[in-house]
């Protein structure tokens, strides 16, 4: 598909976005296109879940233009492209009467029409979404019952059921630990690199960015954006919008080499 | 034991009983997930003004109960989703507002207090045919409607956002669920009554919760205990001449406590 690579997934132009007075976003322009591997960082409170709400539509933006496959969100409807997992995802509800099979099922409502309910192809791309991110061995457990590490697992078989062109994850690593996030992280490679899943995610934590990303965006009511973590590295702006964050990057490469 | 049921009114009574079980709790599974459990207090008081202008005016006080609940139903999804207000307080204030209402109409109206007595507490006892068969049509109909979109009701109760995201029509579905929830109530108050009814959709629900099973199991389970409440209260009510709506809700707060007794952690 030569077409994707000109046609932008997320093209947004001069957002903004205020709310009781306070001004989140102001004048974001990025685009975003397919195959892309994206971590969006900034400081809580600097937008970033703000702007990945925008972008699915959970928000309207107070001016500026988003568009989604070359759509307006508002008219946008192949929302089985998109795999979401939101920030609380692995905070489930523990008494929520779901086992993981459950879960993982939801990720194929969408595809289903009201008189053909869950067909074999549904069966299989949600057996193929748990074996991914391996939870098919807890198919019937309760997503009450799991590890942080587990659950976030889960939410992201759930998006993967769909068979989503584009991920996003925002603050994945809420109540995980280091060990599975290690692990998480090397799946979401894998996935982008094999599976061609262009993925965007969030996360206030400096030290987890690893190398394979392919861009960097900083968020504190503006955008700047780094084209390589290498960049990063001498990304100037980032430096003011982090303050000493920016340290732990410096160290984490230093360890790697 | 059967003897009960050679008597018309009973199986009448039990027809409607089984049926108003199976309706509340299978749509009171997706109030009880969504947080929703105090609408259906709600509606059913919402549903007493239809009914008291339905005594008044001369109207069917069922048809009349199904209009005011459906309105009020969107009035309150109309509230909750258009703006950040505490919702629950919204339901607090619709509750005691509909009661006060209800009140002032039948009173204005004159004698009908009697027949007002019947709505608040129900009287399983003077189902008639035509109750059956409406309750029957309508109660098809919204269970239809329920497990049609069951997998996308479950899926807006667990998590109303991420749902919107991949591509589930939330709005529609949220306002169908409380159309149908508002018809079954006002279907149902004829039969147990508007102070009962919420009981009877909320609390099997609750009581199945204690199971840790998943989806299909709870609802299957919140089904069972609802249809057991309802016999059981019925056949109490029967032999030692209790008010049935409320032995119903006794029967079923009595298998909420031992649910969550033998479940204890």
């Amino acid at each position: 598909m030569p077409l994707s690579f000109k046609v932008p997934i997320f093209d947004v132009k001069n957002l903004n976005f205020s709310t009781r007075g306070q001004q989140i976003l102001s004048r974001i322009s990025l685009e975003i296109f397919n195959g892309e591997y994206i971590a969006i960082i900034g400081p809580n409170g600097g937008g970033k879940t703000t702007l990945i709400r925008i972008l699915l539509g959970l928000n309207e933006p107070t001016s500026g233009e988003v568009k989604l496959y070359g759509k307006k969100i508002k008219d946008f409807k192949e929302w089985s492209k998109i795999g979401y997992v939101p920030q609380r995802a692995s905070l489930v509800d523990e008494n929520f009467p779901a086992t993981v099979g459950d879960i993982v099922n939801m990720g194929r409502v969408s595809k289903q029409s009201i008189f053909s309910r869950f067909s074999d192809a549904d069966k299989t791309a949600v057996e193929d979404a748990m074996r991914k991110m391996d939870v098919l061995n807890l198919k019937d457990k309760m997503i009450g019952t799991l590890s942080g590490g587990q659950r976030q697992r889960v939410m992201i078989a759930r998006a993967l059921a769909s068979n989503p062109e584009i991920l996003i994850l925002d603050e994945p690593n809420t109540g995980v630990d280091m060990v599975s996030q290690k692990r998480f992280y090397a799946l979401l490679s894998k996935l982008n690199k094999d599976e061609k899943i262009t993925i965007i995610f969030i996360t206030h934590d400096v030290g987890v960015i690893a190398d394979d990303i392919g861009r960097l965006f900083t968020i504190n009511q503006q955008v700047t954006i780094c084209n390589t973590p290498k960049d990063t590295l001498s990304c100037d702006e980032m430096s003011a919008l982090y303050g000493i964050e920016t340290h732990s990057i410096h160290q984490h490469k230093h360890h790697e080499h | 034991m059967f003897e009960m049921l050679e008597y018309d009114f009973m199986q009448r009574a039990f027809l409607a009983g089984i049926l108003i079980a199976s309706l509340a709790s299978i749509s009171g599974t997706f109030i009880v997930l969504k947080r929703y459990s105090m609408m259906s207090e709600t509606l059913a008081h919402s549903a007493l003004v239809g009914v008291a202008v339905g005594l008044v005016a001369g109207y069917n006080p069922l048809w009349m109960a199904v209009v005011v609940a459906v309105t009020s139903a969107w009035i309150i999804e109309y509230l909750r989703s258009s703006f950040a207000i505490y919702s629950d307080a919204v339901l607090a204030i619709l509750l005691s507002g509909s009661l006060a209402v209800a009140i002032i109409i039948v009173s204005l109206g004159g004698a009908f207090n009697n027949s007002l007595f019947s709505y608040l507490f129900g009287s399983i006892l003077s189902v008639s045919h035509e109750d059956i068969v409406t309750i029957g049509i309508f109660g098809t109909m919204s269970l239809a409607l329920l497990l049609t979109f069951s997998r996308e009701l479950y899926f807006i109760a667990y998590d109303e956002e991420v749902a919107k995201t991949s591509g589930v029509k939330v709005k529609f579905l949220n306002f169908l669920l409380v159309t149908v929830v508002a018809i079954i109530i006002a279907l149902s108050i004829r039969v147990v009554g508007s102070l009962l009814i919420g009981a009877l959709m909320v609390i099997p629900t609750v009581a199945a919760l204690q199971y840790r099973v998943g989806f299909l199991q709870t609802g299957l389970i919140s089904l069972l205990i609802a249809l057991f409440s309802v016999i059981a209260g019925m056949t109490f009510s029967f032999y030692f001449s209790l008010p049935s709506g409320a032995t119903i809700v006794l029967c079923v707060i009595l298998i909420f406590i031992i649910s969550l007794v033998i479940n204890k952690k």
